[in-house]
């Protein structure tokens, strides 16, 4: 049976335009929402906790929180789609039924829906990004990097939500991802303060979840100053990307052609 | 052959769905599959159509294994669901189109199919309503539409007029007869048998996962069945009675449902004459007595 990647067609692109078409459709209730939590971010911790902040690692603070806010942007809207958005199309409206019941596979479902969530995430940490250019806290060419990051960053976190959708059977289960991932990376993986705040094996998770390297790429390209470990960071991000997309792919197939 | 299955099986965890089934569909034919409820029906549809891999057997459709030419197979054919899977935030004909685009048509030869089928179908003036406007037979009526798209060589209906109302299930029973009258072959289930015995060329009976018997309406009828039956519906107290004096004659009961089978109708004479009050129907034998005698007329599932 081949399955994965490497059985997918270039006609996977159909499902992605399929749930484009959904998105604009409904424009009014996905676009504006999605944008409420980052923008409250900038304000509550960029502006308000900031305010008495004043500096971190030698920078203003919402200098140094706007990495940690644009990845956050790109990873939730990602994992929102494609944790509640994808078991939604899947288990409620059949609609991946439909579309196997046609030429494409399974596999091209599965990779259009990794490519859808990380295209809102960019489409999201991208608007971000246009309100952080216009309050003036870039000061570095290099930015233009980092929408382009930020969708390896939304691809890599549809992935792996993908990876759990398949595996679940109801939608509570959904909880124990947010709870035991999710939430602890948008908050230890380097977001608000430095990572190294913490003891060392709280470090070490936060290092797995490669939502750590993301920003910390992000920073440095923002920032004037290196990266940690841009060699092994960069490969951590691409290599957990290609390799939750491959399990989640595999899985997705297992679960619709059963 | 147009389906061909083998010994085909398939076993979920420790649920046998289907358990040796034969099946021969021939190219132009309109075949039934009818059984009751969790037969195996919808699971055997659905590796027919390549969304469920067989456990062991065979299965070639158009002459193709069904595990390593599903695309192609897939390309030829149109699905009715049993259930809705229509895209419910987009409008009606979107749901084509988005269909159309996974076949690969283009757009422009989408965009007059989609029209073409929708006036098919009786939905013109429902083009662009959106999903929740429709009703439950506009709904169905849609679905058909979607699985004629790629201009299929099959079309598999699971139970495509259940719940529906006469006007619709006679508007879908003439489209049916005009695919078919095209060359289109149909494998449809359903649980009406006048639908199945209406329809059907071919029937094959289902029960508990394994294929109980096949044939042409007529020839499952004469097979099983003597040619007349006399439905009574006694009261409560006179059951027995009634059983006790014609018990001799072939009969099933079903609570205070009496039904007598005979191959005249002379047969029943004696029963008129000593019962005149009691409620009756003298009726040819149907496909449902068939598949009531062979499925057995307790619940199941
Ligand atoms: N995905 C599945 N996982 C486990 N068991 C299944 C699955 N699909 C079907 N079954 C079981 O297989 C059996 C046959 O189901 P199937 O849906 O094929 O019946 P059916 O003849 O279509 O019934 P109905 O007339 O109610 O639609 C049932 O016992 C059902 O519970
Ligand atoms: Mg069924």
């Amino acid at each position: 049976m081949n399955a994965g990647i490497l059985s997918v067609s270039p006609a996977f692109y159909k499902v992605w335009l399929r749930n484009a078409q959904v998105f604009i459709a409904l424009w009014k209730f996905n676009f504006l929402p999605a944008l409420a939590e980052p923008v409250l971010f900038i304000f509550v911790m960029g502006l308000g906790i900031g305010s008495y902040i004043k500096e971190i690692e030698g920078v203003p603070y919402l200098d140094f929180v706007a990495a940690g806010i644009l990845g956050s942007a790109a990873i939730m809207q990602a994992t929102f789609e494609c944790t509640y958005g994808s078991f939604f199309r899947m288990r409620i409206q059949n609609t991946f039924e439909g579309i196997i019941s046609t030429p494409m596979s399974a596999d091209e479902v599965g990779l259009a829906e990794i490519s859808w969530g990380a295209t809102r995430g960019m489409v999201n940490a991208t608007l971000v990004f246009f309100i952080l250019l216009v309050m003036g806290v870039f000061h570095r060419w290099q930015v233009i990097f980092l929408p382009p990051l930020m969708f390896l960053a939304a691809f890599n976190f549809a992935a792996i939500a993908l990876l759990v959708t398949s595996r679940i059977a109801q939608m509570e289960y959904f909880r124990f991802y947010f709870s035991g991932i999710v939430l602890p990376a948008q908050f230890i993986c380097g977001t608000f303060f430095p990572v190294s705040r913490f003891p060392e094996a709280v470090q070490i998770f936060a290092w797995v979840i490669p939502f750590t390297s993301y920003i910390d790429i992000s920073r440095s390209l923002m920032l004037d100053r290196p990266a940690r470990a841009l060699g092994p960071e960069l490969l951590w991000a691409l290599g957990t990307t290609l390799i939750f997309t491959e399990l989640a792919v595999r899985s997705m197939h297992r679960r619709l052609v059963r | 052959m147009i389906i061909e299955a083998k010994s085909l099986c398939k076993r979920f965890r420790d649920v046998v769905a289907v358990d040796g089934l034969d099946l021969e569909v021939e190219p132009g034919r309109c075949y039934g599959l009818v059984g009751p409820n969790g037969a195996g029906k919808t699971t055997t549809m659905k590796m027919i159509y390549c969304i469920t891999e067989p456990t062991s057997g065979s299965l070639r459709v158009f002459d193709l294994d069904v595990i390593s030419h599903p695309r192609e197979i897939k390309a030829r054919l149109g699905v009715v669901p049993q259930e809705n899977n229509l895209d419910p935030d987009l409008s009606t004909s979107q749901n084509l189109k988005v269909y159309a685009r996974y076949f690969g048509i283009s757009k422009d030869v989408a965009a007059s199919r989609c029209q073409e089928l929708l006036e098919f179908m009786h939905l013109s003036d429902r083009a662009d309503s959106p999903m929740p406007a429709l009703s439950g037979g506009m709904k169905r009526r849609l679905i058909l539409a979607r699985a004629l798209i790629n201009d299929p060589e099959l079309i598999i209906l699971d139970e495509p007029t259940t719940g529906l109302d006469p006007q619709v299930r006679h508007l879908i029973w003439d489209r049916l007869l005009e695919l078919k009258e095209r060359g289109i072959t149909l494998l449809l289930t359903t649980h009406y048998m006048d639908e199945a015995q209406k329809l059907c060329d071919e029937v094959l009976i289902m029960d508990e996962a394994r294929s109980v018997d096949v044939g042409t309406p007529s020839k499952l009828i004469r097979s099983h069945m003597r040619p007349y039956v006399l439905e009574l519906r006694a009261e409560r107290g006179r059951v027995a009675d009634i059983l006790s004096r014609f018990g001799h004659l072939e009969h099933q009961s079903s609570g205070q449902n009496l039904y007598f089978y005979g191959n005249a109708t002379e047969e029943f004479n004696g029963l008129y004459g000593a019962y005149p009050d009691v409620e009756h129907l003298l009726r040819p034998a149907s496909l449902e007595d068939v598949f009531l005698k062979l499925t057995g007329r307790e619940i199941r599932q």
